[in-house]
């Protein structure tokens, strides 16, 4: 059971634009107390599986098991290679929707600042399971996990993953009408598993949609 | 009424629910993924086999195959909602024929999450409950089963939908953590106080957890209702990869059988379960006798996290209240929902236990405006809320959407008022208040008073309300006024507790109106109301003195054990110095801008008023200041947490001279007036809130009409505001789509406006494609936008 106690600080921080220097004494204080709103109002869960079949094609990728075909170039690339692949999803819960929309309305500042530590915190969650599911399956080469919204891979199909790991129930992870997952800060994602060594692909913007226009990118900085 | 479900209950002594069907199915060849639900048309032999299967292990009730079966998760489905509920009952039926087993229309979550969470509104999930309840009652069910509920606000708008679309008896269970609350975190006690309200027939724990983690939940909800309790959980807990479930049949039918001890009636297994667990229930219970929980009588109200019991004094906040608040109206007016909002979490930090909320304004849809105040503030603060309007249609649709047991407020000693409040009260669940006037006034004596406050409680009763739920109020007259009434409040009040056995409210505040040291009138006369048995004053809990005169009466009436809450409230309460420099060196308000100093900025502000004229002091100080700060933002020598901060302490400059122009009757500061809306279908709305407090810190006033906004709400305030400036924020690539039909229909219905746009996805290329005449990068450039069109006059 994953246990969140501490937020990635570093990577808040360049979420908030705090590029590798360090905020004063003031800030820092708002952002040690946001921290702690944070993991009380937290209730991160994750929900994987493995699933076998899977079958590439040039711009689509089935995987047989599940019932789900998934679209586009980059999921099929992503995937070369691979048999099978797990599925997962992560939530660090609706609380922490309200504790950021609390501080909307009382303290702008602080609600920016959660924001931020909550992003930070749902890719701790992730971590969290891509290491449980490596320990599960030892034998096998990985892929990086591959999110909808990544390159070609429509947003749609989170609603697809969602159902697979039946995740409303398990975890309470919900699709909203514009394919946004709520609560907010969740991610869905697929880990190709293959018996053989994979090309080692790396995550970097090359794979993102919005390479041309990301306003972080123009800083210098790299979300992944 | 079907009376199949209700025989049970009452010749029964334990009534055993089925287990799994998914489990069931799937062991059967069910491929993941693949919708159950429909097996029922495709396969109705495997389905009507499972229910048969659980009868003959001893089921005395089973469930239909419609747990999913919603126009949501069916769509694309090639079916309707009703042909899949009107199969699957019909098999239930057909497997239940001759046995004697009662047919469950079983209804899971729509899938979607409510509001505020999510962005399924009341209505949306209303609907959704209805469709199902009207062909499974149609086609033959016997109980509305509402399971694996975790938000109670859906819950309600289910149980709502059968009470009023059928008669059948109805049982709700909930899925809770081992937290002891569900995924959206409701509360034990709230689902019980609250369903009970309701009228539901029975309710429990379902699937979540397994047997074992069982009994201090079930001991929890034995705390808070009469109702019979339903367990159903899981064959243990799952293992992540493969589903499969821990606990073996004989596991669990031992582990089921510890929970006899606390009162539960209704067992049955959830996942996991097979036939063969219920088989093994059947006989671990069949030597067993149905323990009998004595009746418990609570005063309690709840939102959807927290229950409030009125077993000591607790404080209603009255702040949520135009009257004779100017700033109140004018936010009422501009819909700045946000300022009503910070009213709430303020009086929850000062110590309120319950917000009163009354939006009666002339100029304002009451209705309309009670259902969004409510769904706003029960989006940001766990205290209970008490309903406080005269007017029946903004009060039921308050009702409606409030997820938890409210309070109305109130009803009265005339025929009218009682004839129509309290069969809303008894229909929704809620507690009420009971004004101690009548067609002929408020009676000068106490016997007067205490007479209506009888009639009230007799008709309250007659009703279906029970005692526990009316809280008689026996009316602050005005001490300056009325000297000689004070003590007729205070005896009235004595006697209606002690003799009719309810609890009293009272407001506090008016008894000192007209008179010089009002909180010194105030705070004596909450102490001797107090003392006299008052439960609920009514009170500004901001007043440190009002709060601190309930917590010293805690302690010293032995209510607040070791003093373990007073010392709580004001052990650190030492004045820790904020500002470095000293009171003669007051920093000012450029400087407590630049560092994001509110009070510091506010109290700069109130002393420059005295010698500046207001307007100069925005125009000279303020914004310089932040137009200062904002170039740093650009370069980045400033960030975002900390622009916003120095916004915010520009906007308590800005309240101080709000304060004084309305004070003076002048007309506020305003730079003009601007739209902004996150469009429809997008629920992430930080960054509009950004620019909000960034547009108002320069002098704009806001219409904010909030998230997932309709194109035509955006049209229909522009039009009727007169405003020609409309921003408009959308965060995901598939809500670009709204932004531009709000675009294209603000263009097509004529409103003569610019629009300026953002949003993390959204290019200047896409913004210009789609009509909109500003693309803002950030919050800053939305200021610079705003600045640039009103300029231009």
């Amino acid at each position: 059971m994953f246990v969140l106690d501490k937020i990635n600080r570093e990577e808040a921080l360049r979420y908030m634009g705090w590029r590798g220097r360090q905020p004063d004494e003031s800030a820092l204080a708002v952002i040690d107390e946001c921290e702690k709103a944070l993991i009380a109002a937290a209730a991160p869960r994750y929900l994987y599986r493995r699933f076998d079949g899977v079958v590439i094609d040039k711009d689509s990728v089935t995987i047989t098991e599940a019932g789900i075909r998934l679209r586009g170039r980059s999921i099929a690339e992503h995937l070369d290679g691979c048999e099978s692949a797990v599925l997962m999803c992560a939530t660090i819960s609706s609380g922490v929707d309200r504790l950021i929309r609390r501080y909307q309305s009382t303290d702008m500042a602080k609600a920016v600042i959660t924001d931020a530590l909550a992003s930070a915190a749902i890719e701790q969650v992730c971590n969290a399971a891509e290491e449980e599911i490596d320990a599960l399956f030892p034998d096998e080469y990985k892929t990086w996990r591959f999110s909808p919204g990544y390159g070609d891979l429509p947003l749609e199909h989170q609603g697809e993953l969602l159902r697979v790991l039946d995740a409303q129930r398990k975890i309470g992870l919900t699709l909203g009408r514009s394919t946004m997952l709520i609560p907010i800060k969740s991610v869905t994602a697929v880990i190709g598993l293959s018996s053989s060594e994979l090309e080692r692909q790396k995550r970097s913007c090359a794979c993102c949609t919005m390479a041309k226009d990301c306003k972080f990118r123009k800083t210098g900085e790299r979300c992944v | 009424m079907n009376a199949v479900f209700r025989r049970l209950l009452k010749e029964k002594e334990f009534i055993l629910l089925d287990g799994a069907m998914g489990t069931m199915l799937q062991s059967r060849g069910l491929k993941t993924g693949e919708i159950p639900e429909l097996l029922s048309l495709t396969s109705p032999e495997l389905i009507i086999d499972i229910h048969r299967e659980y009868i003959a292990a001893g089921a005395d009730v089973i469930y239909a195959c419609t747990f999913g079966a919603n126009s949501y998760k069916l769509a694309g489905s090639g079916y309707t909602c009703e042909e899949v509920i009107r199969a699957a009952v019909s098999n239930a039926k057909t497997a239940a024929a001759g046995s004697g087993a009662c047919v469950a229309l079983d209804l899971g979550p729509v899938g979607r999450l409510m509001e505020p969470n999510g962005d399924m509104s009341f209505d949306e999930a209303y609907n959704s409950y209805k469709e199902q309840i009207i062909a499974g009652a149609d086609a033959g069910a016997e109980l509305i089963v509402l399971e694996t509920m975790t938000d109670l606000s859906e819950l309600k708008a289910a149980v709502l939908a059968a009470r009023e679309n059928s008669e059948l008896p109805i049982v709700c269970t909930m899925t809770f953590e081992q937290n002891h609350r569900t995924f959206t975190g409701v509360g034990i006690g709230s689902m019980a106080v609250t369903l009970e309200g309701l009228g539901v027939d029975a309710l429990g724990i379902n699937c979540s957890l397994g047997p074992d983690d069982l009994p201090p939940i079930i001991e929890e909800l034995a705390k808070w209702t009469n109702l019979p309790i339903v367990a159903k959980p899981n064959a243990g807990l799952p293992d992540p990869n493969s589903s499969e479930y821990d606990v073996d049949a004989d596991g669990f039918a031992e582990s089921m059988e510890k929970l006899v001890p606390y009162g539960v009636k209704i067992f049955g297994g959830c996942c996991g379960t097979t036939p063969e667990y219920i088989k093994r229930l059947k006989a671990a219970l069949a030597e067993k006798r149905c323990v009998s929980r004595g009746e418990i009588k609570i005063s309690a109200v709840a939102s959807g996290e927290n229950v409030v019991t009125v077993d000591r004094p607790r404080i209603i906040g009255e702040r949520i209240n135009p009257t004779g608040k100017k700033l109140f109206k004018e936010a009422l007016k501009t819909r700045n929902i946000d300022y009503i909002l910070t009213q709430g979490i303020e009086q929850v930090s000062a110590g309120a236990d319950i917000l009163d909320v009354n939006v009666g304004l002339p100029e304002v849809d009451e209705k309309e405006m009670m259902v969004t105040v409510i769904k706003a503030l029960q989006g940001v603060t766990g205290a209970p809320l008490q309903i406080d309007t005269t007017d029946p249609e903004a009060l039921e649709a308050g009702l409606r959407v409030y997820n938890g047991k409210p309070i109305v407020n109130s009803v009265n000693g005339e025929e009218k008022s009682l004839s129509t409040v309290l069969p809303l009260v008894k229909k929704y669940g809620a507690a009420v208040v009971g004004l101690t006037l009548d067609e002929g006034g408020i009676p000068k004596t106490a016997e007067g008073r205490f007479n209506i406050a009888q009639k009230i409680v007799e008709r309250a009763v007659k009703t279906g309300i029970k005692r526990e739920d009316i809280y008689i109020d026996c009316l602050t007259l005005t001490a300056s006024a009325e000297q000689d009434g004070v003590m007729a409040t205070l005896d009235a009040l004595e006697r209606v507790k002690r003799e009719l056995g309810v609890k009293t409210v009272l407001g506090v505040s008016n008894i000192s109106f007209g008179l010089p040291n009002r909180e010194l009138v105030n705070r004596t006369f909450l102490t001797m109301a107090l003392q006299r048995g008052l439960d609920l004053p009514i009170i500004n809990p901001n007043s440190e003195a009002m709060t601190g005169a309930v917590r010293a009466f805690n302690l010293l009436s032995n209510i607040d054990k070791n003093s373990v809450e007073y010392i709580a409230a004001y052990n650190d309460s030492a004045p820790v110095a904020q500002n470095a420099k000293g009171a003669d060196n007051a920093p000012d308000i450029i400087y407590s801008i630049e560092h994001g100093l509110k009070k510091e900025a506010a109290r700069a502000t109130e002393e420059l008023l005295k010698t500046d004229d207001a307007m100069e002091i925005v125009n000279k100080m303020l914004i310089p200041a932040l137009d200062k700060v904002g170039a740093g933002f650009e370069k980045g020598t400033v960030f975002l947490p900390q622009l916003i901060q120095s916004a915010t302490a520009a906007q308590g400059c800005f309240d101080v001279i709000k304060r004084r122009l309305t004070a003076t009757s002048k007309t506020p500061v305003s730079k003009g007036n601007i739209i902004l809306a996150t469009v429809k279908g997008d629920i992430h709305d930080i960054g509009k809130n950004i620019v909000k407090v960034l547009l108002e810190n320069y002098g704009y006033t806001v219409f904010d009409l909030g998230r997932d906004v309709p194109p035509e709400l955006i049209v229909k305030t522009a039009r009727e505001n007169d405003i020609h400036f409309i921003g408009l924020s959308a965060l995901m690539t598939t809500t670009l789509k709204s932004m531009e039909e709000t675009i294209r229909l603000l263009h097509a219905e004529g409103i003569d406006c610019k629009t300026f746009v953002g949003g993390a996805v959204l290019t200047p290329e896409y913004a210009r494609q789609i009509g909109a005449d500003y693309y803002c990068r950030d919050a800053k450039e939305s200021v610079d936008a705003a600045r640039d069109f009103f300029s231009k006059g």
